[in-house]
């Protein structure tokens, strides 16, 4: 039995260590697939949030062996309500909003210039290679997991991945990155 | 053309611990009241779980008693057979007719017309 699937199985039966472990385990993933949806933090994390909590409620509905994809298709769903919300709000509005919220002046400054510098780049890429990219090149999966969850081949999530490194090399030299990276 | 995986570690949401933390707090507490009633319904089935064997068990006892009974007292019915007659006769049934009801022979139909002519 995998790990998943026997958090899975607990959490429907109430286990709150189990949730809790299942939502430490899949946080980034779904984080990465709310970021890339909708562009900014503070909407990744409600996206996230409420994903999560809806995923609790349809828990019995879930194949435990696929919570990985399951999970990110309901925090998609999620992110597509949002940015339905989102485009009618005024473009000023949205611009007003700190993207990272109030904590991030906590972060340091190298780490916050490169996130501007990256977030500028990522905005130019459409949303499904922000998703492909982040959850490939930050999360580490592998592309026969990102197709399925996707519903699309494998050739189409390998062209998106190679599509959107293309673009953001472009965009954001290696050299300029160099700067802030460890 | 350089294909290499790209360092995006700066999207790490694990990157701020305390602001991790947070999101995990949030969703935690959220859950805290669906998790509650799965546990509830947990227990209920539970329960119902850990009685179902002695239920099935008793009732498969008490039929067992049943027919241990029914098949006492089916002889000792057996017996008062002969108030058959006398309850078949306030019904205003032929006495014959329920004595060839109980016999191996069949009757003829003119015995038959002559017990109800008999009766009437």
């Amino acid at each position: 039995m995998t790990a998943t699937r026997d958090l899975v199985l607990r959490a429907r039966a109430g286990d709150a260590r189990a949730f809790e472990d299942l939502v430490r385990a899949h946080y980034r993933a779904a984080y990465t697939t709310g970021r890339a949806l909708t562009g900014n933090d503070m909407d990744a994390e409600d996206v996230v949030q409420d994903g999560f909590i809806r995923a609790l409620e349809r828990l019995d509905e879930c194949d435990p062996d696929r919570f990985a994809g399951w999970l990110l298709t309901i925090v998609r769903n999620r992110a597509h309500n949002i940015r339905e919300r989102e485009q009618v709000r005024t473009a000023a509005a949205i611009e007003d909003v700190d993207p990272a919220g109030p904590d991030r002046a906590d972060l340091g400054t190298e780490r916050h210039e490169i996130r501007r510098v990256l977030e500028q780049a990522m905005a130019q890429l459409s949303p499904v290679q922000r998703e492909i990219l982040l959850l490939h090149d930050l999360e580490g999966w592998r592309h026969r997991d990102i197709a399925e969850s996707l519903a699309m081949s494998e050739v189409m999530a390998r062209q998106h991945l190679f599509q959107a490194r293309k673009r953001l090399r472009e965009l954001l030299p290696q050299d300029d990155l160099k700067e802030y990276l460890p | 053309m350089n294909d290499d995986p790209m360092d995006l570690r700066a999207f790490d949401p694990a990157r701020d611990p305390v602001r991790y933390e947070r999101a995990i707090g949030r969703i935690m507490d959220r859950a805290a009241l669906p998790l509650a009633a799965r546990r509830a319904r947990v227990t209920t089935m539970g329960q119902i779980t850990t009685w179902w064997r002695p239920m099935l068990a008793l009732a498969a006892a008490l039929t067992l008693a049943a027919v241990g009974v029914l098949t006492q007292v089916r002889p000792a019915v057996a017996a008062t057979d002969g108030a058959d007659a006398g309850v078949a006769e306030a019904l205003g049934i032929p006495t014959a007719l329920v004595t060839w009801m109980g016999a191996a022979e069949t009757p003829t139909a003119a015995q038959v017309f002559s017990a109800l002519e008999e009766a009437q």
